[in-house]
């Protein structure tokens, strides 16, 4: 596409967007005020459901997928202006949706004409929710120990067991699962990937309470669910391939995620200085929490750099495919590393989750403090990504190879 | 951000150069001469005939004007070999302290020599027992410059002096003096890394032999001229950890205890990769402080305190890692390991630690 098609496509998104998305939809997203679709979706206002309709309608929801399965059709470079043109206006996302982040890329590559047909346009209309079955409580950083078993009945597979840190599930229509189809070893060999009605018999769900006092992960049971042998995709056996993909887009998706994120109701910034004060020369009064935020910032900066540096490196040809294996463990140890300066520098205002006398804003900071040491442990522990790094990046030995 | 083909052109050729002609030894050979010599004249030599001295100065002053970034990987290339030479000293800091503070005719009448290599010079900033660049002690008076100068880079080889000190009207000035004035006494000193520093006494430089250097923009570009060197250093530094971790995950990869590579255990796999995400944080931030450069943006300050204090903590970390995991051969001076370490140290007071980077990007940030 040329610069003036794409100059030209700039402006008929800006008069679009002005035109469909009512200004309240232009505010900072809150989380109650997320849209997760489904089949029991709830609009937190009638604005929110007219954006919404608005974009589904015009295939917004999932720009760069095909129209024919319902999303916007659009280039890679048309995605990118609407999404400069609407981070611009502040536009909320329309619809928030682990179809869309994850199952939908997968499906994209590895399924089939009719399971894309199904499942694509459900996910980007809204009217399917769908929650990730992927750990289990014998299975995490070893994911390939997975013992939920699919047995072939000939004209559908039999499932039994359980997966864990199904995010939302109890609030999902939909769930796609690795199952174990056979014994065969390597472990990875005899998995398959299984999409599954939660509305079919046998599959029940429980939230799991959280250290944050919240309980966004869920463990969900197979006991006896019979699943059609068309919702297995790819191969049989070959779903380890499909989970990778998959998981590509989760850890992108992770990057990405952070203008989709509620703010915070203070900047450490800010909140370093209406809670700690500064002494006569301006600076934080506490050197401590002020030299330890210096090198925060810097290093939170750096990361900014560290993308920017594999940007233009992927530009011109220069790619180091080490770098994007630092992403994952240095993001998520900086983020905890923030909220632990956070909660510092809370003093007193830090040590309740649920205590009415602290504004709701500061509290929120402390359950997102509880909340956030999750994130050194799901989509891949540091410790596994020091593992990655290590033989991947630096090339170090595997203990296998025994000298 | 990241090198054109030109730039990457040029940083093979360093890096070819300096292996060939800058291995270690020669630095250790250097090192057990006399302080009096901090490098290698021939060596130095052939940097000129590289044309290294005009890599970083704009077109209409005769230069090569390469960009930052180019200036950064031949650093970078130095900081692999421990370099010894006046690439830092004179043509990134003393050179462009000279562009920044001096008027059109000043640089016209002084560039030249530096650019051929036929002199070199230095800036005698430091006094106290931290880099502190806003303050010194030394001022234009009656009875000429009197003070002493520490820390001067090379200072014992150079032919001009580029001296801070304060004018009669109490502002920051740069004096141009000669080495070879009566009144300036040198001392030659080596750091424990074989580079070669110099203690600048000035006993009474009278006003008539001083060149001060009057160009409009002269307490700003003193500035410039410091962030610049600082991020340079910087960006030697990040050579010289990428090399001292490379070195050691290699030794890691040979050494065999318990029948095994010691690579393959977990927990120095693990110091490895932690090692080597500092490496890349601090580079990204460098590589910024770099590209900052080339934009001439607002805010290289902040950005240049964020290279050093990244370098200083990264070099730090790696240096002290890689003794440790070379075992009982990290302590000794069989391997270049130990110098590594001690260049670290070294490093981290020139041109400010990390606790004055934190404070200055803290003040920089309104906090």
């Amino acid at each position: 596409m040329s610069n003036e098609e794409l100059d030209q496509f700039r402006a008929e998104t800006t008069a679009w967007l002005t035109a469909n998305c009512p200004p309240s939809q232009r505010q900072p997203i809150v989380r109650e005020e997320q849209i997760w679709g489904g089949r029991r979706r709830v609009f937190p206002s009638k604005d929110a459901q007219k954006w919404f309709e608005a974009c589904r309608d015009k295939g917004y929801t999932a720009p760069e997928w095909p129209s024919e399965y319902g999303g916007g059709g659009l280039s890679p470079a048309q995605a990118k202006v609407l999404q400069q043109e609407m981070t611009k206006m502040g536009c909320r996302p329309p619809l928030y949706c682990q179809g869309l982040w994850m199952l939908g890329p997968a499906l994209l590559v590895y399924g089939n004409e009719p399971q894309k047909r199904e499942h694509l346009t459900a996910i980007c209309r809204g009217e399917i929710r769908w929650a990730q079955g992927y750990s289990e409580p014998s299975a995490g950083s070893d994911l390939a120990n997975l013992k939920t078993k699919a047995e072939d009945r000939g004209d559908h597979f039999l499932v039994n067991g359980t997966k864990i840190w199904t995010t939302k599930a109890d609030e999902a229509d939909w769930i796609f699962c690795l199952v174990r189809t056979s014994d065969s070893t390597p472990k990875q060999a005899g998995i398959s990937f299984l999409l599954i009605d939660m509305a079919t018999e046998g599959v029940s769900t429980s939230p799991i309470p959280l250290i944050s006092g919240e309980s966004e992960f869920c463990q969900t049971f197979f006991d006896n669910v019979k699943v059609p042998k068309s919702n297995l995709v790819g191969e049989l056996n070959g779903g380890w391939a499909v989970a990778k993909e998959l998981l590509k887009h989760e850890r992108k998706m992770m990057a990405a995620f952070d203008g989709m994120l509620e703010k915070p109701a203070m900047e450490l910034l800010e909140l370093a200085h209406y809670a700690v004060g500064v002494d006569d020369s301006g600076a934080l009064a506490d050197g401590e929490l002020r030299a330890d935020m210096a090198r925060h910032l810097m290093r939170e900066k750096a990361m900014g750099q560290l993308g920017e540096r594999i940007y233009w490196q992927g530009k011109a040809k220069q790619a180091d495919h080490r770098l994007p294996l630092l992403m994952k463990h240095l993001g998520t140890s900086e983020a905890q590393t923030k909220d632990e300066l956070i909660l510092r520098a809370l003093g007193d205002e830090g040590v309740s989750m649920d205590d009415p006398s602290i504004s709701e804003g500061l509290r929120k900071m402390v359950k997102q403090w509880a909340f956030n040491k999750a994130l050194t442990i799901a989509g891949g522990t540091s410790e596994v990504q020091l593992n990655i790094i290590a033989k991947r990046a630096l090339g170090m030995p595997s203990a296998e190879a025994k000298s | 951000m990241i090198l054109n083909e030109e730039q990457l052109m040029l940083k093979e050729t360093v890096a070819q150069f300096f292996a060939e002609r800058a291995p270690i030894d020669h630095l250790r050979k250097l090192g057990e001469g006399s302080p009096a010599v901090p490098y290698d004249q021939t060596l130095w030599s052939e940097m000129v005939a590289l044309g290294l001295t005009g890599i970083a100065v704009p077109e209409e002053f005769e230069g090569l004007n390469f960009g930052w970034m180019a200036v950064g990987a031949i650093a970078q290339e130095a900081g692999r070999r421990l370099v010894a030479s006046p690439f830092l000293s004179s043509v990134v800091f003393a050179q462009n302290v000279l562009i920044n503070c001096g008027s059109r005719s000043q640089i016209e009448a002084h560039l030249p020599s530096l650019l051929s290599g036929e002199k070199t010079a230095s800036v005698a900033l430091d006094e106290g027992r931290f880099f502190s660049p806003e303050t010194t002690s030394i001022g234009e008076s009656n009875s000429g410059l009197r003070g002493v100068k520490t820390r001067v880079l090379n200072g014992q080889a150079s032919d001009i002096l580029f001296c801070v000190a304060k004018r009669a009207s109490g502002r920051l000035g740069v004096a141009l003096i000669s080495s070879s004035h009566v009144n300036v006494n040198i001392q030659a000193k080596r750091s424990m890394d074989l580079h070669g520093h110099a203690r600048v006494i000035l006993d009474g430089v009278s006003d008539a032999d001083v060149e001060w250097l009057d160009g409009d923009t002269l307490e700003v570009g003193l500035t410039k001229s410091i962030d610049q060197t600082t991020i340079l250093l910087a960006a030697e530094m990040m050579g010289s950890a990428r090399e001292v971790l490379e070195r050691t995950v290699d030794y890691l990869g040979e050494r065999e205890q318990f029948d095994v590579k010691l690579g393959t255990f977990q927990a120095l796999q693990h110091r490895c990769a932690q090692m080597y995400c500092e490496l890349e944080l601090a580079e990204s931030a460098v590589s910024a402080a770099l590209t900052g450069l080339d934009h001439n943006a607002a805010g290289v300050s902040a950005l240049a305190s964020s290279a050093k204090a990244l370098a200083n903590d990264c070099f730090t970390l790696i240096s002290s890692e890689a003794v440790q995991l070379h075992g009982g051969m990290g302590v000794t001076e069989e391997m270049d390991i130990g110098l590594f370490l001690k260049r670290s140290r070294v490093c981290n007071q020139l041109f400010g630690s990390s606790t004055y980077h934190r404070d200055r990007f803290a003040r920089a940030n309104g906090f």
